[in-house]
């Protein structure tokens, strides 16, 4: 009952008329975000990190703002994977198998309903299940010590990959780059200058949000150049909504199904969203059996997988908040907000910082209310927005960027240093090297180091202090096998998402 | 040679990780005596692991990478040397004119016809110059058009 004492504090805090604006802002921009190919839900939050800063937002409703843009881009996903079967975000990607078949018949309006009552689902399951779970594990979380800590960034690491990543080995040289970069500048405890080679500007240390932002937004801008997609599409004609209330209860049991696995898939590191929705599909799939007809625009289609990545947006943040360790790129973004606000994300949090946390937990309960009213009447909003074409689009959102981090500092040093991380995200993506454990690298390298001395430091600089606890010892033993299934089971599971999509209406 | 690209990727993290270790040996011991860790005793790991991982890369890369050759290459070029350009000139031409010529060069390199593109560029720049200097009260370098 004590939960339910603190999230009334957060509801206090979150229905002021200032945040519950930002509320509704985010969630708008969210689902522009999500809906745009292209501005995916990691890029778009990094983009408005710096926008939070100079507005002077306080942190909560920072934290507020940046939460619903990333429930709202969720919602948005659906949007292009129905009317024209392209994914707006890689979850949505299980979407497009029955909601483009659903609207070549017609039904695009109901599909687009249907999907939004099946994220609401989702988010409120993924939502409820955060503030059940959450507190456990913060409480469990107080045990950790530093060697924990160390052996659980190494976890974080390993599954970052996922189960589906292609080769562990460039996520261990990602995130190793990552750590690299954020050892540059002055070392806290003994204050060496590391690797600043005397330039005045690198004593700080380099600022990971220019670093996000540049490896996000510039290379998606010299990725979306290079596959020079030129027209905007064409504007859909998305009809009204025949949805039968007989049809949306038949409904209940699918939307319940995915929205407690898409959780699980999302607390559980290494599954994230995608997969959420992917396991959603194939159970749901299995359940109905032949009565269904699945792949030909069946409404359970749409629902499992939309429920299911819904869910696991909010089962992402239960790591993310109670242990400071991300599992995705979107909370590692979120993540960077909250040490950006001086805020130490972890167990501790949960004690000194409830306003927040509880703050944010709310906002995420109302964002998923104003995400229905708003994704039902406004869809054609965000329909026309979706003609406009790229061209015109991603040249404005990288001035957008520029502008968020020239306004950080005011200096154009840091805006070179953007386009060289930019440039260095291309080649990256090129060569299959992920960006998330860099940008994971970065955030946790200072906490990783803190806590490998703090260890060795009581243990008077005996290394297998690392390993002694079991609790520590279990910790290193599924990072192994985070890194190892992939090889094993990634491909097969590889292979059966391609061949759902395949099996699939062919995209003309 | 397949995978070249990896080796390559490969033989230059290997020099950055060895430079990156040997640089941290070479830090004077701190005041205060060593303890049991020490500034460089993190890189030292971080760069042991480095030199494991390119050497993995050099030796078993993966298929080699679809690289944009001829026009597509110097596309990509020209715009990042937009974005280049656009930092230098942004503090001595100001916001409203450095912006309207990057993104209105880089849409119509995307494909936008040319005055359309500027356009957008010009009315993009006076909307975020206007929202932020006078709804945010943010100051972006003016240039020249400063009105005092």
């Amino acid at each position: 009952m004590e939960t339910l004492g603190y999230l009334m504090d957060g509801f206090a805090v979150a229905l002021t008329p200032y945040n519950l604006m930002f509320a509704l802002a985010g969630a708008f921009l969210g689902t522009l975000i999500g809906c745009l190919p292209g501005l995916g839900p990691a890029n778009g939050v990094a983009i408005l990190i710096p926008l939070a800063f100079t507005l002077g937002l306080p942190p909560e409703t920072a934290m507020i703002l940046l939460t619903s843009v990333y429930a709202g881009a969720m919602y948005g996903g659906r949007i292009s994977s129905i009317l024209l079967n392209i994914p707006g975000d890689e979850p949505a990607m299980m979407t497009c198998l029955d909601g483009y078949p659903m609207a070549q018949k017609g039904r695009a309006a109901d599909a687009l309903a249907i999907s939004a009552v099946a994220s609401f689902a989702g988010g409120l399951i993924g939502t409820i299940g955060l503030i059940l779970l959450a507190p456990i594990l913060a409480r469990f979380a107080l045990t950790f010590g530093p060697a924990e800590y160390f052996a659980l960034f190494i976890l974080a690491f390993a599954t970052l990959g996922g189960i589906t990543g292609k080769n562990p080995m460039k996520t261990v040289i990602a995130a190793t780059i990552g750590i690299m970069i954020s050892t540059v500048g002055i070392d806290i405890s003994t204050g060496t200058q590391r690797y600043t080679f005397g330039v005045l500007e690198l004593y700080e240390g380099i600022d990971f949000i220019l670093a996000i932002v540049g490896l996000f937004a510039i290379s998606e801008l010299l990725f979306f150049l290079e596959s020079r997609i030129k027209s905007g599409h064409k504007k859909v004609n998305v009809g009204k909504v025949t949805l039968t209330l007989k049809e949306l209860v038949s409904t209940v049991p699918t939307q319940l199904r995915g929205g407690v696995l898409g959780f699980i898939a999302g607390v559980l590191p290494g599954a994230g969203a995608s997969l959420g929705s992917f396991i959603s599909y194939t159970l749901e799939k299995q359940v109905i059996g032949k009565k269904g007809s699945f792949g030909e625009g069946d409404i359970r289609g749409v629902v499992a997988p939309e429920a299911g990545n819904n869910g696991a947006a909010s089962g992402a943040l239960v790591p993310m908040l109670t242990l400071g360790v991300p599992g995705s790129g979107t909370t590692a973004v979120l993540l960077a907000m909250l040490i950006s606000l001086n805020i130490t994300p972890g167990p501790l949090m949960f004690t000194q910082n409830a306003d927040i946390v509880w703050g944010v937990i709310a906002a995420l309960l109302i964002g998923n209310v104003l995400l229905l009213l708003l994704n039902i009447p406004m869809i054609g909003v965000f329909v026309r927005l979706l003609s406009i074409p790229p061209a015109y689009l991603l040249p404005i959102v990288t001035m957008v960027a520029f502008v968020g981090i020239y306004s950080i500092s005011h200096s154009t040093f840091d805006l070179y240093f953007m386009v060289a991380f930019g440039v260095a995200g291309y080649f990256m993506r090129k060569l299959e090297i992920p960006l998330v454990p860099i940008i994971l690298g970065l955030l946790l390298g200072p906490e990783m180091e803190k806590n490998l001395g703090h260890a060795l430091i009581l243990s008077d600089g005996d290394w297998s202090t690392l390993w002694a606890s079991p609790l520590a010892l279990g910790l290193w033993l599924v990072a192994a096998l985070g890194l190892v299934l992939p090889l094993i089971v990634g491909p097969i599971l590889r292979r059966r998402m391609r061949s759902a999509i395949e099996e699939g209406p062919v995209s003309d | 040679m397949s995978g070249l690209s990896d080796r390559i990727l490969g033989l230059g993290l290997l020099v950055l990780a060895v430079a990156y270790g040997w640089v941290a040996q070479q830090w004077p011991e701190p005041f205060g005596g060593s303890e049991g860790v020490g500034p460089e005793t993190f890189p030292t790991i971080l760069s042991v692991v480095l030199v494991i991982g390119s050497l993995y890369l050099m030796l078993k890369p993966d298929p080699e990478a679809l690289w944009p050759w001829g026009k597509t290459a110097i596309e990509l070029l020209v715009a990042v040397v937009v974005l280049v350009i656009y930092t230098s000139l942004m503090e001595p031409l100001g916001f409203v004119i450095s912006t309207t010529l990057a993104v209105g060069t880089l849409s119509w390199r995307m494909g936008a016809p040319s005055g359309k593109a500027f356009i957008t560029g010009l009315l993009s720049a006076v909307v975020v110059f206007v929202l932020f200097n006078y709804g945010l009260s943010l100051s972006l370098p003016a240039g020249p058009l400063e009105i005092n």
